[in-house]
């Protein structure tokens, strides 16, 4: 385990410089790129005294690596900044409700497409051969080929309007010992839907792959050669050996719960991160952007580490730093 | 094998096909049959079991619509007509307009007279309504709190983008606006009654400025130091004296409105609770669902519903919007420094085309500057025709289209496509003149940005009136020294008339004025007027008094329900 320690300890070291970087590259592209977002809530109304007052009392005209270093020391004693695209209000109030909606319903869909989507890829690969196989297969690959952008009209149109069983978006929630629960409303029936049965496609087609790999190993013939039965080949022979390259996927998956999808969150109406970030980028809301980019960045570099920590103990083979192996 | 394979494949689309084409025919046939699940994506969710009814349950007297957040809801600050929406229901001022466009007293007794100083300044005597409390009823509203309020606009600490632009009129704003004075001397509280204003110069359009938000009165108590970009809590909750109550702010989820009982004016608000549905989702789509009372129409949907078997044609309404959308030359810089080019530009545009085919009739073509619905509107003003022969001929005078080399208009816009109108125009100066026009699409801020600079030839883009006044369309638009005058256009006569119809007393000599400087302006066309905007939008019938207002005027006291 002494391996496993320094390695995990060396790239904790690296996720600070990783988040750094980024974060000054964000920054960069928002003060040097085009744009001015005094210029776009000022509209049609131009006074070139107010902007300047406004600029100054938003320091915006102090030195570059000033901003930077004043936003960087806020961010880290918890002020995430002041929006502009509501104006005032504080970056951490408006933009943590709407992770957490966006985390909700992505995290459901989730447990939904691997729920459905691994036990479809072994089941397709043990049939390869037969037509349940790319029945199966094609099924899902039709879903993942259709454009959320069609799909999200379509599914209003058939669920809302033509059987009146669903309300055609919003976002209800319920307090559950003072949290906001949006997931147990209806609401997210359709959402669900339009998430999952494209997102199924790809685990499914996944695990299949990985499957069809493991059934030609040698373990695998002994085992059915050792006369189990056939359950225990594919749970614990098959099922588990083609799970690993998984984790990958896995970890990206998670990342994905705090990047909301622009499309599906206006069209269904859904107070998610998604919306808002595009909003912010359109208003120069630089305080909001820093936010959401460092936010997700760090998930992002977590969720690597905690991946590439779970491989470590999964498959000791491909442990780094020596003092392993069998 | 892999034929076979194939086949499986191709089958197994078919199959998909077949049961979605079936399932949508089964839908249509209104097929109610529940137990056979909602499909793949039904299965181990779990929801509690959908009712019966999946319409949100509705609140006795409650309006259902559908907003976009405001982006401030402080009075001080608002820009944007988004904005000024909400806060004309939840805030009130010394005036505002009512539903004819005439101007009546709000929280003021009635409409004072101007009297003139010698000085040649103007004052006016607002006797406060003695009845008026703040929404939570703890206190009246006095004059010392439009001092406050709108000392607040004005105060260079504020950070207002509009405070000077509303109140510059008063006497000594400018100064208090730059940090010179402790206070704007030309309000003055008499007692806390009585608040007297003093401003410039005989201005017939000062009462409709002071219609705007920047003129509104806030609570003192809780608004503090707070400027437009920081503090702003306060508006999550406000205390105003508007006919409806902010109950609820959830950022990007819902504004919930209740009455105010106890609202000064008449109509009294009959509706319980508006609701405001600001997460997005598919308007025409909740309408139609009923989860929403009203929506707008937009161009894709407009075939459909002018369609008379559609159900949605018996409430379909459109009525006049008081704005222009026009394309504007740099006027100092060649080719279009010659009034020339400009008028063969405008008369190679068919308005009609646009209006009409480009924009299903969502608009009305646009002669002049002012909008129909405008006081000072003329009828009569003919504009540029579309005259192709005309156009090229006027051309071939400024020297031909060669001299029009490398033209490009800029537009604004979030897409890669560039809007139909715009296509449409170039495509017609392609055509008619045989000149070549590219566009260049910018974001807002890049476009504002290069308008600032001047670094542009010709741009397309609209404007929409803030107050009811030819003075908002003509003077800021189009006198020399105006901030807003982004053509540059600058010719001393249309600026002698706009000066004299700023404080000419007589309503209809003003508006003479006006049209006489509208008429030079089209001639020499710093802009070509394109279209002027409809609200179009459908209404449930059920929805009694809601009035598609050309601009923004406290409204929803007017509206009731009624099945």
């Amino acid at each position: 385990m002494q391996g496993l320690a320094s390695y995990i300890i060396r790239r904790l070291l690296w996720a600070p410089v990783i988040l750094l970087a980024v974060s000054l590259v964000t920054f960069g592209l928002g003060r040097f790129g085009p744009g001015d977002p005094i210029q776009i809530l000022q509209g049609q109304y131009r006074d070139p005294e107010v902007r300047e007052r406004i600029a100054n009392e938003l320091g915006y005209n102090d030195n570059f690596f000033v901003q930077y270093g004043r936003y960087m020391g806020n961010f880290v004693t918890g002020d995430l900044g002041t929006s502009l695209t509501y104006r005032g209000l504080p970056v951490a109030d408006v933009i943590f409700p709407r992770l957490w909606v966006t985390f909700q319903y992505n995290l459901l869909a989730l447990v939904l497409i691997f729920a459905i989507g691994l036990p479809a890829g072994i089941w397709s690969a043990l049939r390869q051969g037969t037509w349940m196989d790319p029945f199966l297969i094609s099924v899902f690959l039709f879903f993942a080929s259709v454009p959320v952008l069609v799909s999200i009209p379509v599914m209003q149109w058939l669920f809302a309007l033509k059987l009146g069983w669903l309300p055609s978006g919003g976002w209800e929630v319920r307090e559950f010992f003072g949290i906001e629960i949006g997931v147990l409303d209806k609401r997210i029936i359709l959402p669900l839907i339009i998430l999952t049965l494209p997102g199924i496609a790809g685990v499914a087609r996944y695990m299949r792959a990985q499957v069809l790999e493991v059934l030609d190993e040698d373990y695998v013939r002994t085992a059915r050669a050792k006369g189990l039965a056939e359950f225990t080949v594919v749970s614990r022979h098959i099922a588990r050996n083609a799970l690993l390259p998984l984790a990958t996927i896995m970890g990206f998956a998670l990342v994905g719960l705090l990047g909301g999808s622009i499309f599906l969150e206006t069209l269904l109406g859904i107070p998610g991160i998604g919306s808002y970030a595009f909003e912010a980028v359109f208003n120069r809301d630089y305080d909001s952007i820093m936010a959401i980019v460092l936010i997700t960045s760090t998930a992002f570099v977590a969720a690597n580490l905690v991946v590439d920590i779970t491989y470590a103990f999964i498959d000791p083979r491909i442990r780094l730093g020596g003092g392993a192996g069998r | 094998m892999e034929t076979r394979r194939l086949i499986f494949v191709l089958g197994g689309i078919a199959v998909m096909l077949v049961v979605v084409v079936g399932g949508l025919a089964l839908a249509l046939s209104g097929g109610g049959g529940n137990g056979d699940g909602g499909g793949p994506g039904d299965t181990g969710d779990d929801t509690p079991a959908a009712e019966s009814s999946p319409l949100p349950e509705r609140v006795e007297g409650e309006l259902r619509l559908f907003g976009p957040d405001p982006i401030t809801l402080d009075p001080a600050c608002a820009s944007d007509a988004g904005s000024a929406e909400y806060i004309v229901e939840i805030f009130s001022g010394l005036v505002s307009f009512d539903r004819d466009l005439k101007i009546i007293p709000d929280l003021a007794e009635e409409i004072p007279e101007p009297t003139q100083n010698p000085d040649g300044t103007v004052t006016y005597t607002f006797n406060l309504r003695k009845d008026v409390k703040f929404h939570d009823g703890s206190r009246r509203v006095v004059a010392e709190d439009f001092k406050f309020s709108l000392e607040r606009s004005l105060d260079p600490r504020t950070l207002s983008t509009v405070g000077i632009i509303y109140l510059d009129d008063i006497v000594g704003a400018r100064e208090f606006a730059a940090g010179d004075a402790d206070e704007v001397s030309g309000i003055e509280v008499m007692n806390a009654n009585t608040l007297k204003i003093t401003i410039d110069a005989p201005k017939a359009y000062f009462l409709a400025k002071l219609t705007y938000p920047t003129a509104y009165v806030v609570d003192r108590r809780e608004v503090g130091d707070s400027t437009c970009f920081s503090d702003t809590q306060w508006t999550l909750r406000p205390n105003g004296t508007g006919p409806f109550k902010l109950e609820e702010w959830q950022v990007g989820q819902r504004i919930v409105l209740t009455a105010n009982e106890g609202f000064h004016l008449d109509p009294k608000p009959s509706l319980a609770q508006v609701t405001y549905f600001l997460a997005g989702g598919s308007a025409l789509i909740m309408y139609e669902n009923d989860e929403i009372d009203l929506t707008g129409v937009g161009v894709n949907d407009i075939e459909r519903i002018r369609d008379p078997s559609d159900p949605l044609n018996a409430e379909f309404r459109e009525s006049p919007s008081l704005n222009t959308f026009y394309i504007g030359f740099n006027t100092q810089v060649p080719p279009f420094d010659d009034p020339v080019v400009r008028r063969a530009f405008g008369m190679a545009i068919d308005k009609k085309v646009l209006t009409e085919v480009v924009l299903k009739d969502l608009v009305v073509p646009a002669n002049g500057v002012l909008p129909p619905g405008m006081p000072g509107f003329n009828e009569e003003l003919e504009g540029i025709p579309f005259d192709p022969e005309g156009a090229r001929a006027l051309l071939e005078e400024a020297g031909g289209p060669s001299i029009v080399r490398d033209a490009t208009l800029l537009d604004s816009g979030r897409g890669a496509s560039v809007g139909p109108i715009i296509e449409a125009v170039v495509a017609m100066w392609e055509e008619n003149l045989g000149v070549t026009v590219d566009v260049n699409q910018e974001e807002f801020g890049l476009f504002l940005r290069d308008l600032d600079e001047g670094s542009f030839q010709m741009f397309s883009l609209g404007w929409i009136a803030d107050y009811v006044d030819p003075q908002d369309f003509l003077d800021i638009k189009f006198h020399s020294a105006s901030g807003n005058n982004e053509m540059k256009y600058s010719n001393p006569q249309v600026d002698d008339l706009l000066e004299r119809a700023r404080v000419e007393q007589d309503e209809a000599t003003r508006y003479e004025l006006y049209q006489e400087a509208e008429e030079i302006i089209v001639q020499e066309a710093p802009w070509i007027p394109l279209y002027h905007g409809k609200t179009n939008a459908l209404v449930k019938p059920y929805v009694q008094g809601y009035f598609l207002a050309p601009f923004v005027i406290p409204n929803l006291r007017y509206v009731s329900l009624s099945r």
